[in-house]
């Protein structure tokens, strides 16, 4: 197993370095975004004086080599020149980065155990009508895409609650400052904790109940209600341990993408997060921004899949991976 | 083991994320807050008083005793997306302007004349106005001849100016500042500020390019040309490229060439068409091509070459500056060569280029003048390891200093930003002011939608609202609402060039475009425009546009007098439009040139019909038009998500299709929409590659059409590009009762100040021979000649059909119950009287209170 975690590293090293190379070159062979400025005028000139400055005019070939040695090997991601002008990017980064993983902590932390317990309800009520409603209700979250009920969500709880109720409801968006445990934090990021979980919690009790509903018409299952275990032990101890084995990876790719952010529901709940950023980068030609963006979330995604892929060994440990 | 060493490497994997998390979770450096000052760093007891609000106010300048107000004021507003830094030196857009709006101050400001109908020029940061010692620095070393005034000004500024930790503020401060400003290897992004517009001062554009060389194009580095240039000037016939600074030859765009044509495709063009069988051949082309005119010239073949091209060219009017580039390498140059002094403590000598004085050099006094905290600032500057220069100034509470009327307290970057009153400034103890800041804190929130923004107003969380067209129609009953016109004059802009239409047609067999090249064509596009429906559709807070400049745009800023007031702008516009002078007058169609005015729609299908067979005819006649192609007309939008873009694009076409309906064009119109074009626009409509743009104007320049005519007239911002202005002549009476004539150009540049060579005109309407000197500029002194003449040029440009004017810029707004206006009537400069004069109706646990009783949710 050792062997077969070290060559998908560097398998995932070489991957890393080939798609960051080729989004370097495509990106910098994209023409430059034109000054926002009348060409012969000094503010014109100036900003082609910095973009020169920045190595803009420089050969591809040079700026790759400077990408390699001061950006990959280096760290310095350099500033960036058109969204955070004069900023440290990866400051930026850093600093936009908790208010999107609290957010989509705390929606793991609900959606995971409610989606689980909604398959698991519909499973073992397979084809009654608590099974048809729950079905029903997964398809429709399942169907409508996230942005419309993100919206609705907002409507009903933080415009229209406020007027049901003569004076309360939900912020229109989430509290500032990085008192980010505080009860008054918590209340503000529900709206969307609601936005981001809809479809988590759907997914997952989807995908629970059909594993479920299989495992639970195995043979051993009759085998161990047949030796005494009562149903709820029986579903427990052997049928959602084993109908875990497809689920579990699921939950941990949930958790992976806890550092990625919502672009829609970001907005719409003015959390200051990495949601808009990656589309930015491009959209404005933030070239650094465009490349730490880029590099981040490529690795992040390597990594998790080989994660995924050994979570399989831990969960079912009749599973091997590499071994002959 | 095995199985051990795997676990092991997957844990540190994972444990290696989490610690990358972690550190993001604890590493929050935007989101700080500072504490007021401690008042121990100056005296706790002071003497001061109480204003007519009930505030105390300290009589000690500098003094750190909080204000203590009778009550918390919050003005609470918002942005659709936050400033990431508000360095003086480097900001460049009006977000990032935002914060120093609060915390800097100029020598000069706007306030209220006396009974706040207009605005006034006052000191500020200076004790008076600016005085005149320009003949205490007569000599080479400032270039300045014996007889000149107002090349150089003193001003005396206050000595009660500290910054918000009690570090005082003195005239080396300026100095020191604008050093960094104007540091060659920072190449800030506002370094121009202090060598560009109408103050630019001695040697400081010099100091700042010192070392580089800049590429400019031939006619927009010389104004005129002559063999001396030839050594300097480079002639080029490739596209723009990155190496030559992006620099275009105006002739690629007057003659339509696209991008994709390189030099050589270029030169072959030109070999196979209007050049064909002259000297000029693609290869003679390839060996002049980045050559001086002095290198051509002195090679018998590249000159022959040259001067086919030349005489071709010059046959339009044009001259060699606009086939060539000018590169130019500034020496390096010292501080001590720069204009600015401090002469004393608080005092400071500004030498600039050029005469300026009255409204226009106090009005550029009113900026920040780049003011640093020089210790905060310096601390900031850095090198990384890229050689890039970079500084941190203005990018977070630590990192930056007020000394206006309000201190950062917050910034949480795309979140909150919070300032509040800045007790070390020393209006607060000015006796004058009271009454005046009463906002104690503002803060500033994110909402990125607009549904949002407008939800937080409606619960009391924003105290004011821009309306965009669908909320205007909900509230334009409301008593809160407010609206605002604005400056700028939107277009209909066309390019009507000859052979860049020809080239077109050769690639497209039945369709046509050169009919828009005829006036008449124009014209009609124009009467048939039916604008009050146009501005209902797109723009319902604007008003119908029939000049180049609107209401707003003021002509005299000394006396307040807007140029629409003016005579000779009102004839104007009623000859443009076609009303005689015999028409008004007491028992006649008018009785005043203002109900002229008034008369006028833009709207005359008839006359509009009449005109398009006009232009048919004309079209067929000059064999342009074979009279039973399709005309396409291609117009160009930034994009097709925009309400204004979309509507209005469908709103032409429908216009325009009724319109010829009935005449000889009557099926042969048809429309394309190029949404694509983003930023790039206006290079689109240079280069022909769209027919038309709709929705542009310019901005800024609202105390200065004298300025702003220069957008219609001159090559670097002209959207008609092939309209070639240096040829078109224009005869203007001036006020010695002499007729003279020049080009649309030269007049424009002579309203700027520069002297022009003008023919005399005898009374047979031809040139006589004679030739003078002609300036009309701020220091010419005839300031009603002045306006006669912009008036003139106004309609010239107006006469050519190539930018229709359609509706003028307005805004509307709603105004929370919290706060009132200081000023019913928007002014110049002030507004309705800002957070300046602001007043509040509820203090801030008041108006809670006030919101909660409502049931949280307010009706307007």
């Amino acid at each position: 197993m050792f062997k077969y975690v070290l060559k998908r590293l560097v398998l995932m090293l070489c991957v890393f370095f080939i798609i960051i190379s080729m989004c370097f070159i495509l990106v910098k062979l994209l023409p430059n975004e034109p000054p926002a400025a009348q060409p012969g005028t000094d503010t014109y000139r100036i900003i082609m004086m910095r973009r020169e400055a920045l190595g803009y005019n420089k050969p591809l070939i040079e700026q790759y080599w400077r990408f390699i040695t001061h950006t990959l090997l280096g760290g310095n991601w350099g500033l960036s020149e058109k969204m955070y002008i004069g900023r440290e990017v990866w400051d930026v980064f850093l600093t936009k980065l908790p208010p999107t993983m609290l957010v989509n902590i705390y929606t793991m932390l609900i959606a995971v155990p409610i989606g689980l317990l909604f398959g698991i309800y519909a499973a073992l009520k397979k084809n009654k009508w608590q099974d048809h409603l729950i079905s029903t209700g997964v398809m429709i979250f399942i169907s409508v895409p996230g942005y419309v009920y993100c919206f609705l969500i907002q409507y009903i709880l933080c415009h229209q609650l406020i007027r049901w109720t003569g004076g309360w409801g939900f912020p229109l968006t989430m509290m500032s400052g990085n008192d980010y445990f505080s009860w008054e934090m918590f209340v503000s990021i529900i709206p969307p904790i609601l936005a981001l979980g809809m479809g988590t919690i759907a997914g997952l009790a989807r995908y629970t109940r059909a594993e479920l509903c299989e495992v639970l018409t195995q043979e051993y299952m009759l085998l161990a209600r047949t030796k005494g275990l009562t149903r709820g032990q029986a579903t427990v101890r052997h049928a959602l341990r084993n109908s875990m084995v497809p689920i579990f990876p699921m939950i941990l790719g949930e958790f992976i993408g806890i550092i990625g952010g919502s672009l829609i529901v970001e907005q719409t709940f003015g959390i200051p997060g990495v949601g808009p950023l990656y589309l930015e980068s491009i959209n404005t030609r933030d070239y650094n921004f465009y490349l730490l963006m880029n590099s981040f979330y490529t690795l992040i995604g390597l990594a998790s899949g080989i994660i995924v892929d050994l979570s399989y060994g831990f969960v079912d440990p009749r599973i091997r991976m590499g071994e002959r | 083991m095995k199985r051990i060493l795997s676990l092991t490497l997957a844990l540190i994997m994972v444990l290696s994320c989490v610690a990358v998390l972690a550190s993001c979770v604890d590493d929050t450096p935007e989101t700080t807050t500072t504490t007021t000052p401690s008042t121990e760093q100056k005296p706790v007891e002071c003497p001061g008083h109480v204003d007519a609000d009930g505030d105390f106010l300290c009589d000690t300048p500098g003094c750190m005793t909080p204000v203590k107000k009778a009550g918390n004021y919050t003005y609470n507003t918002y942005m659709t997306e936050f400033p990431s830094m508000w360095n003086p030196h480097d900001y460049e857009t009006a977000t990032e302007g935002e914060i120093l709006g609060y915390t800097t101050l100029g020598f000069y400001t706007f306030d209220y004349n006396e009974d706040r109908t207009g605005f006034v020029v006052v000191p500020e940061m200076a004790t008076q106005m600016p005085v005149d010692v320009t003949a205490e620095y007569v000599g080479d070393v400032w270039g300045i001849d014996e007889e000149e005034t107002a090349r150089a000004w003193k001003i005396s500024i206050r000595d009660d100016i500290y910054w918000e930790n009690g570090d005082h503020i003195t005239a080396y401060d300026f100095v020191e500042s604008a050093k960094r400003l104007l540091d060659p290897t920072a190449i800030n992004h506002r370094a121009d500020s202090l060598y560009s517009g109408d103050m630019k001062i001695v040697g400081a554009k010099e100091y700042f390019y010192g070392g580089r060389s800049v590429t400019a194009q031939g006619n927009s580095a010389f104004s005129s040309y002559s063999e001396d240039l030839d050594s300097v000037l480079v002639f080029r016939l490739a596209p723009a490229s990155p190496e030559t600074d992006n620099q275009e030859i105006y002739f690629r765009g007057w003659y339509g060439f696209p991008a994709s044509y390189d030099a050589a495709k270029t030169a072959a063009y030109l070999e196979g068409g209007d050049l064909a069988g002259t000297a000029f051949t693609a290869a003679v082309a390839a060996k002049m091509e980045g050559k001086t005119l002095a290198e051509i010239k002195a090679d018998p073949e590249m000159k022959a070459a040259w001067d086919a091209l030349n005489n071709w060219f010059a046959g339009y009017g044009a001259n060699p500056l606009y086939l060539t580039l000018n590169k130019a390498t500034y020496e390096v140059t010292t501080w001590d060569t720069v204009g600015l002094l401090a002469v004393s403590e608080y005092e400071l000598v500004i030498i600039i280029e050029d005469e300026l004085s009255g409204f226009y050099l106090n009005y550029s006094l009113t900026g920040d003048f780049g003011l640093v905290h020089i210790p905060t600032y310096d601390a900031c500057a850095g090198v990384d390891d890229n050689g890039i220069y970079k500084n941190t100034y203005g990018t977070s509470v630590e990192n930056f200093m007020s000394y206006g009327p309000y201190k950062l307290n917050y910034f949480e970057l795309d979140k909150k930003i919070e300032l509040v009153t800045n007790p070390m400034w020393y209006g607060y103890s000015d006796a004058s002011r009271a009454g005046q800041y009463m906002t104690t804190r503002i803060v500033y929130d994110c909402y990125e939608l607009p549904e949002t923004a407008m939800e937080a107003f409606l619960q009391g969380k924003l105290d004011s609202k821009g309306l965009d067209s669908d909320y205007i129609t909900q509230y334009t009953g409301s008593e809160r609402i407010y609206y605002t016109d604005g400056a700028s004059t939107w277009f209909i802009a066309l390019n009507p060039n000859e052979s860049a239409f020809a080239n077109w047609e050769k690639d497209n067999a039945g369709y046509d475009k050169s009919i828009i090249t005829i006036k008449e064509f124009r014209m009609a596009l124009s009467f048939s425009l039916d604008r009050q429906n146009f501005i209902n559709t797109l723009d319902p807070t604007g008003s119908i546009a029939y000049g180049l400049f609107n209401n707003m745009i003021c002509s005299n800023p000394d006396l307040g007098v807007m140029y629409r007031e003016e005579e000779a702008a009102k004839d104007a516009l009623l000859a443009f439009w076609g009303i005689s002078q015999d028409q008004i007058g007491p028992g006649k169609w008018f009785a005043t040139k203002d109900d002229a005015i008034e008369s006028i729609t833009g709207y005359n299908l008839e006359g509009a019909k009449n005109l398009f067979n006009q232009a048919y005819d004309k079209a067929v006649e000059a064999g342009i038009y074979n009279g039973t192609d399709k005309i396409l007309i291609n117009i160009g939008t930034p994009n097709n998500t925009s309400k204004f873009y979309s509507r209005g694009y469908t709103f032409l076409v429908n216009c325009w299709t009724e319109a010829v309906q009935g005449t000889k064009l009557q099926g042969l119109l048809e429309f394309t929409n190029d949404s694509t074009l983003g930023d790039a626009f206006s290079d689109a409509l240079k280069a022909n590659t769209v027919d038309m743009l709709f929705g542009v104007g310019w901005s800024g320049s609202q105390l200065n059409p004298y300025g702003l005519i220069g957008a219609y007239t001159e090559d670097d911002y002209r959207y008609d590009a092939a309209w070639n202005t240096s040829a078109e002549y224009m005869d203007f009476v001036a006020d010695n009762g002499t007729t003279y004539r020049a080009s649309v150009l030269d007049w424009s540049y002579s309203l700027g100040g520069e002297t022009i060579e003008v023919q005399v005109v005898g009374e047979d309407g031809k040139v006589t021979g004679d030739v003078e000197d002609y300036s009309c500029g701020t220091n010419a002194n005839r300031p009603e000649e002045r306006i006669r003449l912009l008036a003139a040029i106004e309609k010239r440009v107006l006469e050519q059909y190539d930018m229709i004017p359609t509706h003028n810029q307005s805004s509307a707004s709603l105004l929370g119950y919290q706060v009132e206006y200081g000023n019913q009537e928007y002014v110049y400069g002030l507004g309705r009287g800002g957070l300046q004069y602001m007043t509040y109706n509820y203090t801030d646990e008041a108006w809670d209170a006030y919101v909660a009783e409502q049931g949280g949710v307010l009706a307007y």
